[in-house]
This record gives C-alpha cells, sequence and structure tokens, in this order.
C-alpha cells in the first residue's frame, strides 16, 4: 500500500517533470493548403480547413481546434508575414470585425486587432519586414441608398512586432485588392463608379497617385516581364508599373456581360487563368475557366479548359495545379476541386461553409 | 400535463364562475364561451401554464416564457432582438400563434416575433402540441400558441395596478392599468381591462465581450396599450371589443452611425365579437407596419399589411355528449411592401370547418374537416380524427389514453408568393400528415401529494417543405420534404405540509427532424441530416419552495448542441441556463404589493445567439407590482 502510493507520487513528479522539459512544439500547420471558407454573412461562421498537398480530407475550423473559440464572423482574407497569420475576420454587426493574429505554423492565437482600427477589412499583403497592409472599407452603409461604400476606405498598417495598427492610411471608396511592386502598393476597388486605383509608397505609407483604370480594378498578379495584371469589368488590363501607364486593354472575350470573376497566375507568371461568369435565366451563377499568355494581343474564349463555374479560383504557385472553389450553399459544406494546368480534374475536397479561396502555404 | 384540461374548458370555467361568483348572471348551459379551440383537439396535447408562472415572468417576453417552461425551442437573435419558434422540430412559420382565436402570426414573412409579446400582453397561455389545421387552420403544423384575454365577472369594482421593474444594464420595465367590472342597468353586467406598458432595454453591458465572444451593441424599446370590453347580459349574450397596440423599436449598433441598423414593427390588432347562446360572431382588423432603415433612419424601407376578417361560427348539441360547431372565416389581406416592388398586393382567403366532439362516461372523440382556399389556388383538405379514453379511473389518480391523426398544411407567405424576382406566386401549399398517441396520468385527490405526468409520441412528415433555394439565388422553391419524430415527457409533483409547500415541473423532448428529399447533387450532403437549430434534446426543471407568500423557485433550460448548417458541420454548443427568482407580496387593507427578485443566468454560462455573438452573462432584476383593490370580493 505504501509502495503503491509511493510508486504513484514518483510517477505524478515524471509526469510534472516531463512537462517542464520543453518538448519542441509541434507544428502541423508548416506547409500545405489553407481553405478560407467565407462562411454565411448572417451566422458569423467563417472558419479556416487545413489540406496536407498529398491529403483529400481537410482538417475543419483549425483555428478553434487549437484555441478552443471559433472566428467571430466570416473569413474575408488571410495571408502570412515572417512566421504570424493574419486572418480577416468580418462580423455582421458593425464594431465587431476584427484581424485574428496567429502562429502561422501551430496556429495558436498571438493577438486580436479590433474597431475601431480595423473595420470590414477585405484583403491583407505583406509589404515588407513584419509588416503588413489590411485593406478596410471601413463602416458600410445602406445599399439601397448608395451609401454602402464609405468614401473613402483605409489601410490599416499592422506592425507585426507591436502586434498594433500603427497607422490608417485613407485609401480610395471600397479599397480592397492590393499587389505589391518594389515599394509600391497597387490598391484596386469594389465599387464601380469610381474606377479609381491608388498607389501607396510602403515607406512613408501614403498614397502618392491615384490612377483612373476601369470598373472594379482588380489588381491581381505580377507577370514575368513586371507588368501588373488588373481584370476590370470584362477586360483585362495590362500596366507598366515604373511609368503607370496602361500597355494593353484586352476584352475576356466577344461578350460584356460575362466578366473574370476569379483570376490567377501560373507559377512561371506566363499564363493567366480566370474564371468568366455570368447569370443565367435561373439566377444560377454559371461560367467557365480560360486561360492566356501574358503577351497575348488576345484572349479566345472559344474553348474553356475547365467547363465549369468557381467561385474563385487560386493556382498552386509550387505545383501549377488549379484550385477551384464550389459553393453549392451558404448552408451546407463547399468543395475545392483540384485540376492540372491542362484543365484535367485530379480531385475533390470537401470544404467548410462558402470556401472563397485558397492560401497556399 | 394536465391531463383532463381536454375533458372540457368550458367545464372549468364554468366552475371557476360557480366558485368565485358573488352575483354570477346565470347563464344558459350550452354557451360555449372562451374560445376553446382545443376543445375539438381530442387525443392531443395541451399545456396551460398557471397563473403564478405568467406573473412571475410579467416583465418578460414570450419566449423567455416558453423556453423555460416548454420545449419549445427560439432561434434567438439577443435580448430584444428577433426570436422565431421551432416547434416539434418545425421551422418558424409552422407555429400558429392565436390571439383569442385568431392567427395573428405577421403575414409576410408567415411567422410571430416572439420577443415583440410580452406576457403582460394576455391574461391565459396554453400551448397545444402538434398539427391543428383542422382546428386552427393554416400554420398549425408543429403546434400552437394560444393566448387568451378573459373577463372577470366574478368581481365587481375597480383594481388599479402598476409596477416597475429594474434589471442589470440599464434595463426597465414598466407597466399599469386598471381591471374594472360593474353593471349597466339591470340587464347588463360589463367587465374590462385596460393596460400600457413600455420596455426600455439599454443593454449597456459592462463587459464588450465574454470569452472573446463579443456581445452585440443594441437598443430596445417596446410599448404597447391592451383594451377589452366585455358586455353580457343575463340571457347570456356578450359583446366584446379586444385591441391591442404594440410598437416595437430596435437599433442595432446605436453608437454607430453609418452602419446602425433600425427595426420598426408596430401591430395594431382590433377585434369585436357577438355571441350569442349557439352562435359566435367575429371580426377583426389586424395592421402590421414593419420599418427597416440602416445609417439614415429618415427613409427606411416600409411595408404595411392589413387583414380584414370575419368569422362566424355555430354550435349545437345534437345528441347527449355529442357537440357540432360548423365555421366559417373570410380573410382579405392588403399590402404594401417594398420588397414586392411597391405594388399593392391583396389576397382573399377563407375556410370552412366543421368540428364534432362527443364526450361520453371514458371516451372523448373528436372527428373534424376543413378546407381552405387562398386566391388563385385551394389548400389541402385537412380532416382529423383523435380520442382519448380513460383506462383508469380510481379515486386517487386517474390514466388517459390519447392519440390523434390529422393532415396540416401552411399557405405561402406574401413573401413567398409576391417578393420581386426571388417570390412564386404558384408555389404551392406545404402539406402534413400528423399522427401522434400519449398517456396522461394524474392524481385527483386533495392529498398533500400531487402528481402529474404525461408521456407523448408523434410523427410528422411535411411535404413540399419551401425552400429559399440558395443555390438558384434564393428563389424559393417547394423542395424539401421534412420528417419530425420525437418523444416529450412532462410531470410535476407538488408536496403540501402546513403552510410550507415544495414542487417541481420537468419536462424532456427528443426531437429528430430530418429532410428527407434529394432534389440536386449537392443535397446528398443534407438528406436525413437534423434540421438547422433544433436540437436533439432540451429539457426544463422549475423547482419551488414556499411558505405563505414566499416563494423561491429555480429554473433551469437544458438544450444539446444545435447545428447551424444543413448538413450539420457545424453546431451552437450545448448549454444550461438557470435562474433563480424569489416571491413574496404583502397586503395591507385594499393594497397589495408583490416583490419578485431574480438572478438570471447564475452561472453565468456561455451561450451564443444565433449570429454566434455571446447572450448576456449573469443579471439581475428586481420588481415591484402594486394592485388596489377596490373590488366587494378582493382576494388573491
Amino acid at each position: 500500500m505504501q509502495n503503491s502510493k509511493f510508486l504513484l507520487l514518483a510517477g505524478l513528479a515524471g509526469l510534472l517533470a516531463s512537462c517542464q522539459t520543453k518538448d519542441p512544439e509541434p507544428t502541423p500547420y508548416e506547409s500545405g493548403i489553407l481553405i478560407l471558407n467565407e462562411g454565411n454573412f448572417s451566422q458569423n461562421n467563417g472558419t479556416i480547413s487545413y489540406l496536407a498537398r498529398t491529403s483529400t480530407a481537410a482538417k475543419y475550423d483549425i483555428f478553434n481546434q487549437v484555441n478552443t473559440r471559433s472566428l467571430k464572423g466570416g473569413v474575408s482574407g488571410y495571408t502570412e508575414v515572417d512566421g504570424k497569420g493574419l486572418i480577416l475576420v468580418d462580423n455582421s454587426t458593425a464594431g465587431l470585425d476584427q484581424v485574428e493574429i496567429v502562429d502561422a505554423s501551430t496556429f495558436k492565437s498571438i493577438a486580436t486587432l479590433k474597431t475601431p482600427d480595423i473595420e470590414n477589412p477585405r484583403q491583407v499583403i505583406r509589404v515588407a519586414a513584419n509588416k503588413a497592409y489590411v485593406s478596410c472599407w471601413d463602416v458600410s452603409g445602406d445599399f439601397s441608398a448608395g451609401t454602402f461604400y464609405k468614401e473613402p476606405g483605409y489601410i490599416a498598417v499592422v506592425d507585426l512586432g507591436s502586434n498594433k495598427v500603427t497607422k490608417k492610411i485613407p485609401g480610395i471608396r471600397a479599397n480592397e485588392w492590393m499587389v505589391l511592386v518594389g515599394n509600391e502598393v497597387f490598391l484596386g476597388s469594389r465599387y464601380n463608379g469610381d474606377k479609381l486605383m491608388a498607389v501607396i509608397d510602403v515607406t512613408k505609407d501614403e498614397v502618392t497617385q491615384k490612377l483612373t483604370v476601369g470598373t472594379n480594378p482588380r489588381p491581381f498578379a505580377v507577370d514575368a516581364n513586371s507588368r501588373l495584371w488588373i481584370s476590370s469589368g470584362s477586360e483585362m488590363i495590362r500596366m507598366n508599373t515604373q511609368t503607370k501607364t496602361i500597355e494593353a486593354r484586352i476584352p475576356a472575350g466577344s461578350d460584356a456581360t460575362k466578366t473574370p470573376s476569379a483570376v490567377g497566375i501560373s507559377p512561371d507568371k506566363r499564363t493567366i487563368y480566370f474564371v468568366r461568369s455570368y447569370y443565367d435565366a435561373n439566377y444560377n451563377s454559371k461560367g467557365e475557366v480560360y486561360s492566356f499568355g501574358i503577351s497575348d494581343a488576345a484572349i479566345s474564349t472559344t474553348k474553356p479548359i475547365v467547363n465549369r463555374y468557381f467561385s474563385n479560383l487560386n493556382v498552386d504557385p509550387q505545383t501549377g495545379n488549379l484550385y477551384g472553389t464550389a459553393v453549392p450553399s451558404f448552408g451546407q459544406a463547399g468543395y475545392v476541386l483540384r485540376y492540372q494546368a491542362t484543365g484535367a480534374l485530379i480531385d475533390s475536397v470537401k470544404a467548410e461553409i462558402s470556401p472563397a479561396g485558397v492560401y497556399f502555404k | 400535463m394536465v391531463a383532463g384540461l381536454c375533458l372540457g374548458w368550458v367545464g372549468i370555467s364554468y366552475s371557476a364562475l360557480a366558485q368565485g361568483g358573488q352575483e354570477p348572471v346565470s347563464l344558459s348551459v350550452v354557451t360555449v364561451r372562451g374560445y376553446a379551440a382545443e376543445r375539438f383537439l381530442a387525443g392531443q396535447k395541451v399545456q396551460p401554464l398557471d397563473s403564478t408562472t405568467l406573473a412571475q415572468f410579467r416583465y418578460q417576453s414570450l419566449t423567455d416564457l416558453l423556453a423555460l417552461n416548454t420545449p419549445l425551442l427560439f432561434k434567438n437573435y439577443g435580448p430584444g432582438q428577433l426570436a422565431t419558434v421551432s416547434f416539434r422540430g418545425t421551422s418558424a412559420s409552422h407555429t400558429a400563434v392565436l390571439w383569442n382565436g385568431v392567427n395573428i402570426n405577421q403575414p409576410m414573412a408567415g411567422l410571430t416575433d416572439f420577443s415583440t409579446i410580452p406576457v403582460a400582453g394576455f391574461d391565459q397561455l396554453s400551448v397545444q402540441y402538434g398539427s391543428a389545421a383542422s382546428v386552427v387552420g393554416s400554420d398549425a403544423v408543429g403546434g400552437s400558441i394560444l393566448l387568451k384575454t378573459m373577463p372577470d365577472f366574478t368581481k365587481s369594482g375597480l383594481s388599479v395596478f402598476a409596477g416597475h421593474q429594474q434589471g442589470s444594464f440599464r434595463n426597465h420595465q414598466s407597466q399599469g392599468g386598471a381591471r374594472y367590472t360593474g353593471r349597466l342597468g339591470s340587464q347588463w353586467q360589463v367587465a374590462g381591462k385596460t393596460v400600457v406598458y413600455g420596455n426600455q432595454l439599454n443593454n449597456r453591458y459592462p463587459y464588450p465581450e465574454r470569452k472573446y465572444y463579443y456581445l452585440e451593441p443594441t437598443e430596445a424599446r417596446q410599448r404597447g396599450l391592451l383594451q377589452d370590453l366585455y358586455f353580457r347580459n343575463r340571457q347570456g349574450r356578450q359583446v366584446s371589443v379586444n385591441a391591442w397596440l404594440t410598437d416595437n423599436d430596435l437599433v442595432q449598433a446605436p453608437a454607430d452611425t453609418i452602419g446602425r441598423e433600425r427595426t420598426r414593427t408596430q401591430n395594431y390588432r382590433l377585434m369585436g365579437t357577438y355571441e350569442a347562446s349557439h352562435t359566435t360572431v367575429r371580426a377583426g382588423w389586424f395592421r402590421d407596419v414593419l420599418d427597416y432603415a440602416k445609417g439614415d433612419f429618415s427613409r427606411p424601407s416600409h411595408s404595411l399589411m392589413d387583414r380584414l376578417m370575419t368569422r362566424v361560427e355555430h354550435e349545437r348539441l345534437l345528441l347527449p355528449g355529442l357537440s357540432l360547431r360548423a365555421g366559417a372565416e373570410a380573410s382579405h389581406y392588403r399590402t404594401q411592401v417594398d420588397g414586392y416592388g411597391g405594388q399593392v398586393v391583396q389576397e382573399n382567403r377563407a375556410d370552412l370547418y366543421a368540428l364534432t366532439r362527443y364526450q361520453g362516461r371514458r371516451w372523448l372523440v373528436s372527428a373534424n374537416l376543413r378546407q381552405g382556399f387562398a386566391t388563385g389556388y385551394r389548400a389541402p383538405f385537412t380532416p382529423s380524427i383523435g380520442g382519448e379514453y380513460q383506462l383508469i379511473r380510481q379515486a386517487a389518480w386517474q390514466l388517459t389514453a390519447k392519440g390523434s391523426v390529422g393532415r396540416s398544411y401552411r399557405m405561402p407567405t406574401l413573401n413567398e408568393r409576391y417578393w420581386l424576382n426571388l417570390g412564386n406566386p404558384a408555389l404551392k401549399p406545404e402539406q402534413g400528415v400528423n399522427a401522434e398517441a400519449g398517456l396522461a396520468a394524474r392524481t385527483t385527490t386533495a392529498k398533500a401529494w400531487q402528481l402529474t405526468a404525461e408521456l407523448t409520441t408523434y410523427r410528422n412528415r411535411v411535404k413540399d417543405w419551401t425552400y429559399w433555394n440558395p443555390t438558384r439565388n434564393y428563389r424559393v422553391e417547394n423542395l424539401q420534404e421534412v420528417l419530425a419524430r420525437g418523444v416529450e415527457w412532462n410531470g410535476s409533483a407538488t408536496y403540501t405540509q402546513g403552510r410550507w409547500q415544495t414542487g417541481m415541473r420537468a419536462g424532456y423532448a427528443y426531437t429528430r427532424s430530418t429532410q428527407e428529399r434529394v432534389y440536386d447533387v449537392y443535397a446528398q450532403d443534407v438528406v436525413g441530416k437534423q434540421l438547422v437549430y433544433v436540437p436533439l434534446h432540451t429539457g426544463n426543471l422549475s423547482a419551488f419552495v414556499k411558505r405563505g407568500p414566499t416563494r423561491l423557485t429555480i429554473q433551469t433550460l437544458l438544450n444539446t448542441k444545435q447545428y447551424i448548417t444543413f448538413d450539420n458541420i457545424q453546431a451552437l454548443p450545448a448549454y444550461t441556463l438557470t435562474n433563480v427568482l424569489l416571491n413574496t407580496h404583502w397586503q395591507w387593507g385594499a393594497v397589495m404589493a408583490q416583490m419578485q427578485g431574480q438572478i438570471n443566468n447564475v452561472f453565468d454560462v456561455l451561450y451564443l445567439n444565433v449570429r454566434r455573438n455571446a447572450m448576456p452573462g449573469r443579471n439581475y432584476a428586481l420588481s415591484l407590482f402594486l394592485t388596489v383593490n377596490t373590488n366587494k370580493n378582493a382576494k388573491l
């Protein structure tokens, strides 16, 4: 009896000692694919699922698994900056949006950025060491009264040393998409009235120029020739980032009612992929995936490489595979379909609610 | 709950008259008082809530009352915000809410926001379980909530009351009014009630979040006026007028002048009733106004719905024990809703029905028929039959077996038919078949112990279940088929000794409700899955101990996890919520003071609303209710 008690105590001591010796932290999310599930806006149930490149089954809601609490809104964006992940979270109630900062390889929460620093966060990019830009629409008003997008939106400058927002740069209305070229960020907009883009100097955190480009300008990639590609309305625009001049406006097909709604570039930065989408008579979203070369004078839409609509399309920079997201409804799991660059289907992975994009690690 | 209730609402009201009446006006025996639709639902479960419970909840909304005392489930958006019901695994538009016998579901969405119905707005409440289309009409698929105002002819004189509740988060509620009964000449008696109430929920939480989950900043103001007048004469004729005006004003994120949202709903309910010995004639006007605005509140999106209705019913005793009630109802809807494109939309609906009820020595049987009509189409024919049999009838206790089967339907709502682009004028009514069986037992003698228990099982299949189809940009279609089945148990026990009394009431429900139809490739992920926001298990427990006028009550409710996606991959976690109440009262001559102290969410449990934001933690309320009674027969 005494012995057994002693043994028990000894075992307990050993257990405690083993707790103190620092095991190397497992880093389950070091590499692979993160699926950004937007969730259903009114239910604030956005999640991030993890998918190993070799796996066909996604691990659900990894933020909740690690931190035992869920994200508190829709997931509107994600990127990684020097070992930290920034998750943009959009709550349906005004004033409750945030950016969750996590350890990128363990997904453990590090800090949370909140209102009034963050309001309607849309996209996040790394702009320098330990520094990120988060484009925010700011508070949105009444859509039917035309006051939905506040004029102007802003860019929250996040310092990942202190995990704080250090500055809010006034941007343009509905500013959203950002591409870093050298020391300049090219900022696009979801608003179709202004046709504006802005250029931000990341060393000064100031807007240095505004450019009139076209409807809903969406900068998305820099190609092998260092040219910036912008999708705008039914056009693909090629811009010289030095002179800020537009070199080419290429119609994405002959029907202007069908517009590029998702865009990506191949790992060699020479092929651009896009989903060309429209609504059919029954209000169903329809579309196909096409591609063109960065030096092509025209875009052919006679033969899609995938004859299927995706809500978003991403290209894996490691493998060149295409990841298309399919959303049956905001009330049930969507799917991520993987294709080879040729358009041959590889597989289909069940994601969570409304997968809206993929982040490649 | 009370097994004998179906045996006759009429009987109960007569005995009340006989016991309490100082100068009761003699009534002819065949007069059917009240709006006792449930008399014709033999074999189905009806649960009346007692007046003590109603008094405890008098400053709260119907949501709190029903969630803590019945297996009804609520999709709750937060304090003072939208709360919709799920009854026996059905959706929010499958519960009929009847005010004095008339369905007051808002016709646009075909449902009731239970947060806008204060317990102060009615005198009696019963919950009727299961489909009751043959008796109630459209919407009674999962069950019905029966709200009633009751005149009190047993007293004469005036009683004036006023009360106030002060709660945490700078929330407060006030109400005041009077009840009066008197004579008009030698032939007529008049009884009436006037109540005004005002609730201000400021929801100033001292903490912006709980365990990383945000609380939603909201403010809600609710006001209302109730006016009931009943005139009756020695021949048993009665004329009555009931009016209920409500105004609910909800602002989300009030501090944010751009992102704030305001939802204002106003309801005007006015009804006149004439009752002679065999016949009841009723006419009503119901107006629902809904204004929604974001940011700038001066130009809201506006919806106005008017409904004019009339109903004629005639009841007759065909044979000893066998009664027949036949009726016809017609309604005219006129709506102007921004979402319908600004056009005036009009619709007519009508119902014909015949209800029979046979009361034997041990048997109670009812068989009912109803046919509903609406502009453009006809509702399914909905018959029902049910029965109860007293298996054991001893001096000390009795056991009753019950069973019923019936068809149900739900007319498409006006939104489903007329919403611009997304609505579908050709949408079919939903139709269901409900079958249930149960056993009810209770003690019948006035011993120290009083016990009741009831066990019910049901199966309810609803076809042509409408669905705002997300894969078709939310156009509405008759896509789904839902099978809801479950078991309900409830029981109560009280023990009295001298000035002490203790007791408990408990309820448990198992609800399995699934979508059964494959209508597209993705529906395979949804077939056989539990419906959203319907927990598999729910329970509630209310226990009290009482000495003289002082009563301590503990109320608990338990909900297991609620799926929030159709494929059941996400859920709100299970939670248990417990409140503690202490009541007492004093009497000084004509003045009665009732006091209540209340701790809500005693264990400070974190639970989430439908938007997955946090509900408030532990909070307190203290209330006082004063009554000045000049009644000649004044007793509590």
